[in-house]
């Protein structure tokens, strides 16, 4: 009897041994199928990154072909007709009056150089963001202030570390754009407070305009579809957050955190 | 003839069939190895079976007489030496595998210098014609834990290994199996040794066993010559 018992122990045993790494091998198969749905879903994920940060690439060259073609049109198409106008009402034989046009023609032409170089820093555009996000949206401030409808106050708060994200500083530049459109469109505003903070762990931006201001739970549909919502996308996909604050007739305060690097 | 094929050669030698056919063109020159510790394993077992044919007479005669103990088997110092290959060609193995993840080194050599210790010991304390049990016991605890830090480390790794194609997989899963499931075995030796010499528990214990290893390694060796595929990120 003590015989059999040892022999049905080792058989018991044995089984267990056999047992318990069967069981592990089928945990690694387990671990295994889920450790690939987890790359295949990261990979979806740098997919639609991919893909949004293409598309942020072009709206800010459709952005720059759009400013380019106001500005060609509103101010250097402007000077250079009034100067082909002074140019042609020169009378020859009164060379006073005629010098006298001829510098406000070579005035008007040198204002038309001095734009058409404006024109060509925007055409840069993206290599403006990839010299830092701070001087990128310093540039487009100078765009605002110079319609004169706005009185634009921006402030940056710490120091961008060494390690920076080119990905990111695009999409918040592109979300920026966004929103200074949204402020130039609709907000009715005078005065635009921005102001971008540096820390270890995040970058904030923080606009805050004196304009109308809206309702965030009566705003249209497509509206938000068109503005909000695509920041909000933005954002998310870089794993950042907003933040609105809008009252009717109170102004906007709009708040992004981004991680970073 | 007859009694040369039995389901433990059988499966050994349909293992080193495969092995030729799959690893002679290996690349990796270990996996080549496994071809010399595979024909070591079948000249040992049929050297094994022929000495065990040559003494069963005596053996017969010997089993009549009622005090009579097998404490000592006619081949066992073949399959002592086998040990020592088997140390040597698994261990390089394991070293192959798991210097993907970690410099094994160390880990390798202070494996193959227990083994080496205990062997000697085993020699001196009851020669070479007793079962080098304790040695036996140790290396496979030593497989058990190089197989059980490789799966740690395959699960660890970040990029993604086809399992069911991976050769490596495989071959480390049989010698788990294998050398996990002997494990009770080897412990109850001495006791069965007196209470079962004929080890009748035990002989379709390692049938199974066997049969589960080679298996397990001929697939290796099949995935290895025409479906593993480098590890994909």
């Amino acid at each position: 009897m003590a015989n059999n018992d040892i022999k049905e122990l080792i058989i018991i045993t044995t089984l267990i041994f056999l047992l318990a790494p069967a069981f592990l091998l089928l945990y690694i198969f387990v671990y295994n199928r889920r450790k690939k749905r987890h790359i295949e879903e990261k990979a979806q994920l740098k997919m639609v990154f991919d893909a949004e940060l293409i598309k942020t690439q072009l709206e800010i060259q459709e952005q720059t072909m759009q400013t380019i073609g106001v500005e060609l049109h509103d101010n250097i198409g402007q000077l250079l007709s009034l100067t082909s106008l002074t140019l042609n009402s020169i009378e020859l034989d009164h060379p006073d009056k005629a010098q006298q046009k001829i510098g406000a023609a070579i005035e008007l032409n040198l204002k038309s150089i001095k734009e058409m170089r404006l024109l060509g820093k925007l055409l840069h555009g993206e290599q403006l963001v990839k010299q830092g996000l701070e001087e990128a949206i310093r540039s487009e401030i100078g765009w605002i202030e110079k319609s004169g409808r706005f009185m634009v106050n921006y402030q940056v708060d710490g120091e961008k570390g060494a390690a920076a994200n080119p990905d990111k500083d695009l999409i918040l530049f592109r979300i920026t754009q966004e929103l200074f459109n949204n402020v130039i469109k609709h907000s009715r505003a005078a005065n635009i407070s921005v102001k971008l903070s540096f820390s270890a762990e995040d970058v904030r931006l923080l606009i805050i305009d004196d304009g109308a201001g809206f309702d965030l739970n009566d705003l249209p549909e497509t509206q938000k579809g068109m503005g909000l919502k695509n920041i909000q996308k933005r954002a998310e996909i870089v794993g950042g957050q907003v933040f609105i604050q809008s009252q009717p007739g109170e102004g906007t305060c709009i708040e992004i955190g981004i991680p970073y690097p | 003839m007859g009694r040369f094929f039995t389901i433990n050669t059988v499966s050994e030698l349909i293992c080193l069939l495969i092995a030729l056919i799959c690893l002679v063109t290996a690349k990796d020159q270990v996996w080549r190895y496994l071809i010399v510790l595979l024909l070591l394993i079948c000249v040992t077992e049929l050297v094994g079976i022929s000495i065990k044919i040559k003494y069963v007479k005596e053996l017969d005669y010997l089993k009549t007489h009622p005090n009579f103990q097998m404490t000592v088997k006619p081949n066992v110092w073949v399959y002592n030496i086998l040990l020592i290959f088997q140390a040597g060609f698994i261990s390089l193995v394991f070293y192959d595998l798991l210097m993907r993840y970690i410099n094994s080194k160390l880990l390798i050599i202070i494996g193959l210098a227990i083994f080496g210790v205990l062997y000697v010991y085993e020699l001196i304390q009851h020669g070479f014609f007793v079962k080098h049990n304790i040695t036996t016991t140790v290396l496979s605890v030593m497989f058990v834990i190089y197989s059980l830090y490789y799966f740690y480390e395959l699960l660890k790794d970040s990029s993604y290994v086809e399992l069911r194609y991976s050769a490596e997989f495989w071959w480390v899963s049989g010698t788990l199996l294998f050398y996990f499931g002997s494990i009770a075995s080897l412990i109850f030796f001495q006791i069965l040794a007196k209470l079962d010499p004929h080890f009748e528990v035990t002989v379709p214990i390692y049938k199974i066993l066997n049969i589960i290893l080679y298996g397990c390694w001929s697939y290796s060796f099949i995935c290895r010559r025409w479906l593993t595929t480098t590890s994909k990120s």
